[in-house]
């Protein structure tokens, strides 16, 4: 009887070590990647796992193991919606990846909060002179860069040239300036009765939405600028109402009617021709080629806010980071460096069709293309000089949770665009941190 | 079924609780532990030398006690390894500007004093959650007990209704919100549609501000056969008895169920009202997957506190003021239950205790 109990007891305890082991047996194992056969393992977490981007990301990975002997890349696929928060806990853990893709907006956030690594010290001086100035710019903090760009995006305007001769307008002769795009826009809407068939255009469908309007109408100026508040303007105020005048003239209803109904994405409203005009990514293109529909349909900047003025577009873009705590930032920072270079950037261009950030990668790419295809492509590289980020304020990290009520109230027909945009600014005045 | 056994227990814990008032067997149960962590600690300190081990664990009450805690031990274990820590450590964030990583400066009350005076959005929050947890809570809890008593009656092909009623508390998480997207939708939705049937324009449901918390409570409506099912199986423990008596003093049927169905219920009725009402603050998902990016929606009418305090900790990474809301919210659950455990003493009806 009692040895029945010991033994018992005894492999309770056993099963409890056992699941305690197993639990650190992960953490052991990672920790361990030191060395394997003298090489040096580093971990590269990307959110990149999709059907078409995990090949290529793995490809340019291969491509770099096989080019030297020291270092071997052991890539991780986190999905998007973990991966920075992950990151985080790693980091906070002491464990973190050795390079991480991140958001190129928030980069200083990370620098300051002793979450990435100054590169300074393994990039040369000419490393900026391969990528594009504004994405170089936003990646720096205190003048030191604590990651590298890898990819961008920019924002144009799509417009189905059909569509274009049906209404008797020059499809080689896109809207230029904000008040041809309303002229063209009425001339494109096809209207049976009450309900729309097609709708012109309406500014706050596809990439291009209230904040990034504003900001074109207001030479480029964000909401602030570094720290530096420019929320409530004549010219942002002027956008805004301009934005609640195209809800007005389609009405209510209708746009109500149809953001739902795009909303969920499985349908484009460009692709399926009931918007003449719409703005958004070159990587929209694919979307436009895969649809199988032969679409006649031309690019072009986004329209200015008045003649003479800049066509000033947004974007956005990742950017490759070694993470604090990473014990290998040496190699980490090589492997950085062939992942801008080159040839790594035209393949990743080429394969995913996206906006590099390497200028020379981005221009060899699009000669290798024809048709739209180099059409898009080019436009958007042309597009780059144009266009802007939005980096987050380090001490108004979110402003625009105190912006986009008021857009909305504006939209709603419930505020006037001036006092909207004052109550926002003082709004975010409130919320300043020290 | 599940479901069901949790709730169970709890209901057996309010009976033990009439219990306990009306002065039994767990006052006994009290002193039995005290006595007997009495005892242990005086083995420790002084007798252990005059009593030998075997008739240390010879004590009865004792090795009861050890057993006791050994068959707890799984949530104990959980609860101090995994809650315990995380909680105490919240509480202390919360005094402070902790963000994981750089940052752990004790502030003091900063925290709870930008709650109310700086964020708006706090109140926004609290407001959209005050709304939803006022208007949600009642009509679940009445929808739930008038489809328990109409599945109550005895109709041939009965079980086949109740499973229907059931079936979308099965249904649950995004799948659901995905296709109550799609039922909401003001153009093509099916909702509207029947709306349209009898004439009416609906409204554009989660893209009108006015509109976006209803069609939430709305959505809430359609599963309430969780609820339902714990009223049926309260609906089919009140006492035929009393019916017959009633049919006997000439009772109409709305009287018997104002007089005689509803007060045997109460107890039912008073848990899930407390237990709706804690879920029914928590609500996040429902807004965080049913608006563009989780930011809360047209104007920020689904800016529920939950949502509010994930977006503090998670977006922007202020753990401090999230922690700080989060005792808020547990505050205000706290202090809203104890007035409805006191209030409950004045409808709700329990067999058999003395009702005080």
């Amino acid at each position: 009887m009692k040895k029945k109990k010991t033994l018992s007891l005894l492999l309770s305890l056993i099963m409890l070590f056992s699941l305690i082991l197993a639990g650190c047996s992960g953490q052991n194992s990672s920790g361990s990647a030191e060395d394997s056969g003298g090489k040096v393992t580093l971990k590269f977490w990307s959110f990149w796992g999709s059907e078409t981007r995990r090949p290529v990301i793995e490809k340019m990975i291969d491509d770099y193991n096989k080019s030297q002997d020291k270092v071997v890349v052991k890539h991780t696929f986190v999905p998007w919606g973990d991966i920075w928060t992950k990151n985080l806990a790693a980091v906070a853990a002491g464990n973190p990846a050795d390079v991480v893709v991140t958001d190129i907006n928030d980069v200083s956030h990370r620098a300051k909060n002793n979450q990435s690594t100054d590169l300074s010290q393994y990039f040369d001086d000419n490393m900026k002179d391969r990528f594009y100035p504004h994405l170089w710019e936003t990646v720096l903090y205190d003048g030191k860069p604590y990651a590298a760009p890898f990819n961008t995006d920019t924002r144009l305007l799509y417009y189905n040239k059909k569509a274009f001769k049906e209404a008797g307008l020059d499809p080689n002769k896109p809207p230029t300036t904000w008040k041809e795009l309303e002229e063209y826009a009425k001339k494109l809407d096809v209207k049976k009765g009450s309900t729309y068939e097609r709708i012109g255009f309406y500014p706050l469908w596809g990439g291009y939405g209230a904040p990034s309007w504003m900001r074109n109408a207001d030479e480029g100026k964000n909401f602030l600028e570094g720290n530096k508040i420019a929320i409530d303007t004549p010219a942002k105020a002027d956008a805004l109402s301009w934005l609640a005048d195209w809800k007005k003239r389609y009405g209510k209803k209708t746009i109500e009617k149809w953001d739902a109904e795009f909303a969920n994405g499985q349908t484009n409203p460009f692709v399926a021709e009931k918007v003449a005009m719409y703005t958004d990514t070159g990587t929209f293109y694919t979307q436009i080629r895969d649809s199988g529909k032969d679409l006649d349909f031309g690019v072009a900047p986004i329209p200015a806010y008045k003649e003479g003025g800049r066509n000033w577009s947004d974007g956005g873009g990742f950017v490759l980071e070694v993470p604090k705590g990473s014990k290998h930032p040496k190699e980490a920072a090589d492997f950085i460096k062939y992942m801008t270079d080159v040839k790594a950037q035209k393949y990743w261009a080429e394969k995913n069709y996206d906006n590099v950030a390497n200028k020379e990668a981005a221009e060899s790419a699009a000669k290798g293309m024809d048709g739209q295809e180099k059409m898009v492509y080019q436009a958007s590289i042309d597009n780059l000089k144009d266009t802007q980020l939005a980096p987050i304020p380090i001490q108004y990290p979110d402003f625009m949770s105190r912006i986009n009520p008021q857009i909305d109230a504006v939209m709603l027909g419930k505020a006037k665009a001036k006092d909207a945009l004052k109550k926002a600014e003082a709004d975010v005045k409130k919320i300043k941190r020290k | 079924m599940h479901q069901q056994r949790p709730r169970e227990n709890v209901l057996h814990g309010i009976d033990s609780g009439t219990e306990t008032i009306s002065g039994k067997p767990v006052p006994v149960a009290l002193k039995k532990s005290k006595t007997a962590g009495k005892q242990r600690t005086e083995n420790v300190n002084h007798v252990q030398k005059t009593v030998t081990k075997s008739s240390w664990l010879k004590s009865k009450s004792l090795r009861e006690n050890l057993a006791g805690y050994g068959f707890i031990s799984p949530w104990l274990i959980g609860f101090f390894l995994l809650t315990a820590g995380p909680l105490l450590f919240s509480l202390i964030v919360s005094f402070s500007d902790y963000n994981i990583t750089s940052e752990m400066t004790f502030t003091g009350l900063d925290n709870y004093k930008k709650m109310f005076t700086a964020d708006d959005l706090f109140w926004t929050s609290l407001w959209n959650t005050l709304y939803f947890v006022l208007f949600s809570v009642p009509l679940t809890t009445a929808g739930a007990i008038f489809i328990a008593v109409l599945l109550n009656s005895k109709i041939k092909g009965m079980k086949i209704f109740r499973t229907i009623y059931y079936l979308p508390a099965v249904l649950s998480g995004v799948a659901v919100y995905f296709l109550w997207m799609q039922l909401l939708s003001p153009g093509t939705g099916l909702i509207n549609l029947v709306l349209s049937w009898v004439g009416v324009e609906g409204p554009a449901w989660l893209f009108d501000p006015n509109w976006t918390k209803p069609a939430l409570i709305f959505m809430k409506l359609w599963s309430v056969g969780g609820g339902m099912l714990l009223y049926l199986a309260s609906l089919q423990g009140v006492s035929n008895t009393l019916y017959e008596a009633a049919d006997l003093d000439g009772a109409n049927i709305f009287q018997k169920f104002f007089h005689i169905t509803l007060p045997m219920i109460t107890p039912i009725i008073f848990f899930d009202i407390i237990t709706s009402t804690i879920g029914a603050f928590q609500i996040f998902q429902e807004a965080y997957v049913m608006t563009k990016d989780g930011d809360g929606g047209p104007a920020h009418s689904l800016l529920f506190y939950n949502l509010h305090m994930w977006n503090n900790a998670f977006e922007v990474f202020d753990m401090g003021y999230a922690s700080a809301m989060a005792w808020m919210l547990f505050i205000i659950i706290m202090i809203l239950t104890a007035f409805n455990l006191k209030f409950s003493k004045r409808w709700v009806h329990y067999e058999g205790g003395d009702n005080k």
